[in-house]
């Protein structure tokens, strides 16, 4: 039987156990096994567990856990709702100033926790009701945060990147660095489609006011004494100097990314401890527990996406459909306009976790042939991945979003959100036209360092 | 279209034997988890401790690393039963708003077949290696050098609950097909 007949087989064997609804890791763990079975030799079956561990025994990988719990430690804690509002004392007087004071508190946030829901669950919960009460319309306070969330997977520490950095092979440290710049383009976007928007709520609040005398919170305006701003800053300046400090002893040499996970968890474990006064096992066991939930079932997708890899390797699945792909000679663009496209469609069915795991071996290689620079296509397919977050049908944040603010209709959410779905795409095409903004800051503080 | 796999639900307060061996297991794995809850900890203790150790007493942290695999691994492996009695472990869930109500329950019984095979092999195999590891006293290449059949002993563990977590929701849906026929 041919390589591309195997292949096929393959995908489709795979498509099947996904459509029927075999759970991912074990729908890829068992299409892997079920070819391994038939097409490789007898002996690789009793090998088949050791390639899971070897491949799983990463410390790289192993530092997802240690990621997720320091997220869940800063998640669980009222350090979102505090970070959101000394923003908001600050950034008051700038019109769409709450607006971009959601969106700041998102990009911390996301910073400090890495992980897109729980940033829109934290700055949602606190960031919705309060736009809302200020007169911004449900659909776009909901956008805004669902929009914002999705920085977790771009900024550092991202779980998605890692995962990148260890398929593409390359380093996780100039990765990290490359999602900063794109990360900083969309809270631009963001933040300036905040003030425009406001600015379009607010003449019309004014016209309807002075037409028919209709009161309107958007034209109310809230003060902050200096002393009101700087009382607000104890509680979330610890949480910056954990930020800053995590980033400080990854970059600065002290630590390696593992390690930098690790202390990551601890300091944020004793942050909530001192600052929130949550210490006891009570307040504790949500946190580790949360953090084994998900980081369980992402070991678990990761270590059989693995074998699923390898298996598609050594039947030189991964090989032919990537000379294929070569052999077409598209142009660069269209090259990458056409895996980008099949990143967008696999999204409305996968978790990033497993479009990156499972492409990696196809898609990489043409896109390396084409010239193209792996660390800055990373970002890239972040960014595309960051959008089907936000996009139907599975638009992980627009339901997170329906969990903090039920009583704003599904529609209205999507509505809301699809103005920032335009808005990443103009940073896709920006982050291809100056390839600068992903690899001018790794370029800069790590010339000649992997 | 991911979702959580949805597990049937078991009312463990009844007698029977299928309610007797969920709470068995349900006991096994909040054990297990508490035991994972400790092992995270200790991880990012471990690695905490080794950036300390190496800047500030130069001391050399090789076994660091294979520690914290170690626990991080176990730590996976023991909760897959837990996660998947949660319905954690996601899968796409494109057809069961399609499908009739009787088809739909066949698909889940299928769905469960193909994870308890896939998972028992898996566990069968973990045992094997164990063994082997354990007989051929196996240790890791670096200078601590560990034995192998930890990690190989908790993912045969973790994963022969996992099996036998999933063995328990094919049952209880095969045996509310018996009921309904």
């Amino acid at each position: 039987m041919s390589t591309g007949v195997i292949g096929m087989l393959y995908a489709a064997a795979t498509l099947f156990v996904m459509l029927i609804g075999v759970p991912i890791a074990f729908a890829l763990g068992s299409v892997a096994l079920l070819f391994m079975a038939i097409f490789m030799p007898a002996a690789s079956l009793d090998t088949v567990t050791q390639n899971v561990y070897e491949e799983m025994a990463s410390i790289t990988l192993l530092s997802i856990p240690l990621f997720i719990l320091k997220g869940a430690a800063i998640g669980k804690s009222r350090a979102g709702a505090d970070l959101y509002s000394a923003i908001h004392a600050w950034l008051h007087r700038v019109p769409g100033g709450l607006g971009i004071a959601n969106v700041f508190a998102c990009a911390l946030f996301a910073a400090m926790a890495g992980s897109s829901p729980a940033t829109c669950s934290a700055i949602g919960s606190a960031g919705i009701p309060e736009m809302r009460r200020r007169g911004y319309s449900p659909g776009f306070a909901a956008g805004l945060i669902a929009a914002g969330g999705t920085l977790g997977i771009l900024l550092p520490p991202s779980i998605t990147m890692i995962l990148y950095a260890v398929a593409a092979e390359q380093s996780l440290g100039r990765l990290f660095l490359a999602g900063i710049g794109p990360g900083l383009l969309l809270v631009a976007l963001f933040s300036a489609y905040a003030a425009w928007r406001f600015r379009f709520e607010y003449r019309a609040a004014y016209a309807a006011h002075a037409a028919t005398g209709a009161p309107s919170a958007h034209l109310q305006r809230e003060e902050f004494t200096l002393a009101q701003k700087f009382s607000r800053l104890p509680r979330v300046v610890p949480f910056v100097v954990l930020l800053t400090g995590v980033m400080v002893a990854l970059y600065g040499g002290y630590a390696t990314p593992s390690e930098t996970a690790g202390l990551g968890a601890v300091l944020a474990l004793a942050l909530v401890a001192v600052v929130y006064r949550l210490w006891r096992p009570s307040e504790i066991e949500p946190m580790l527990s949360s953090t084994l939930k998900e980081s369980t079932m992402l070991m678990f997708i990761i270590g059989m996406s693995l074998l699923y890899a390898y298996v598609m390797s050594y039947l030189h699945i991964s090989q032919s459909a990537a000379e294929w792909v070569v052999s077409l000679h598209l142009s660069r663009w269209v090259l990458l306009s056409t895996i980008l496209l099949m990143v967008v469609v696999l999204g409305f069915f996968l978790p990033p976790v497993s479009i990156i795991l499972m492409t990696a071996p196809i898609i990489l290689p043409p896109l390396k042939a084409a010239g193209f620079d792996l660390i800055w296509f990373g970002v890239v397919m972040t960014i595309v991945m960051e959008m089907g977050l936000i996009h139907p049908p599975v638009g992980l944040n627009i339901f997170v979003i329906k969990n903090v603010a039920p009583d704003i209709p599904l529609g209205e959410v999507i509505r809301g959100v699809l103005p920032f779905v335009v808005l990443m795409f103009l940073a896709v095409v920006l982050v291809c036209v100056f390839p600068a903004f992903a690899t001018a800051l790794p370029d800069l503080l790590m010339r000649g360092r992997s | 279209m991911t979702h959580s796999a949805g597990a049937p639900k078991i009312d463990v307060s009844t007698p029977g034997r299928l309610a007797s061996c969920a709470r068995g297991l349900a006991s096994l794995n909040r054990a297990l988890l508490i035991v994972s809850m400790g092992a995270l900890g200790l991880a990012a203790l471990i690695l905490s401790t080794g950036v300390v150790l190496r800047y500030f007493f130069q001391t050399a942290t090789d076994w660091q690393d294979e520690a914290a695999v170690f626990l991080l691994v176990g730590a996976t492996f023991l909760c897959g039963a837990h996660v998947q009695s949660l319905g954690g472990h996601v899968a796409i869930d494109a057809l069961s708003g399609v499908l009739s109500a009787r088809v739909n329950h066949l698909r889940r019984i299928l769905v469960d077949a193909v994870s308890v095979a896939f998972c028992a092999f898996f566990a069968w195999k973990s045992w094997t290696l164990c063994h082997e590891a354990w007989m051929e006293k196996q240790t890791t290449s670096s200078t601590w050098a560990p034995p192998l059949s930890i990690p190989y002993g908790l993912m045969a563990t973790g994963m022969t609950l996992l099996a036998l977590q999933l063995a328990l929701s094919l049952v209880v849906r095969l045996t509310r097909e018996r009921a309904h026929a």
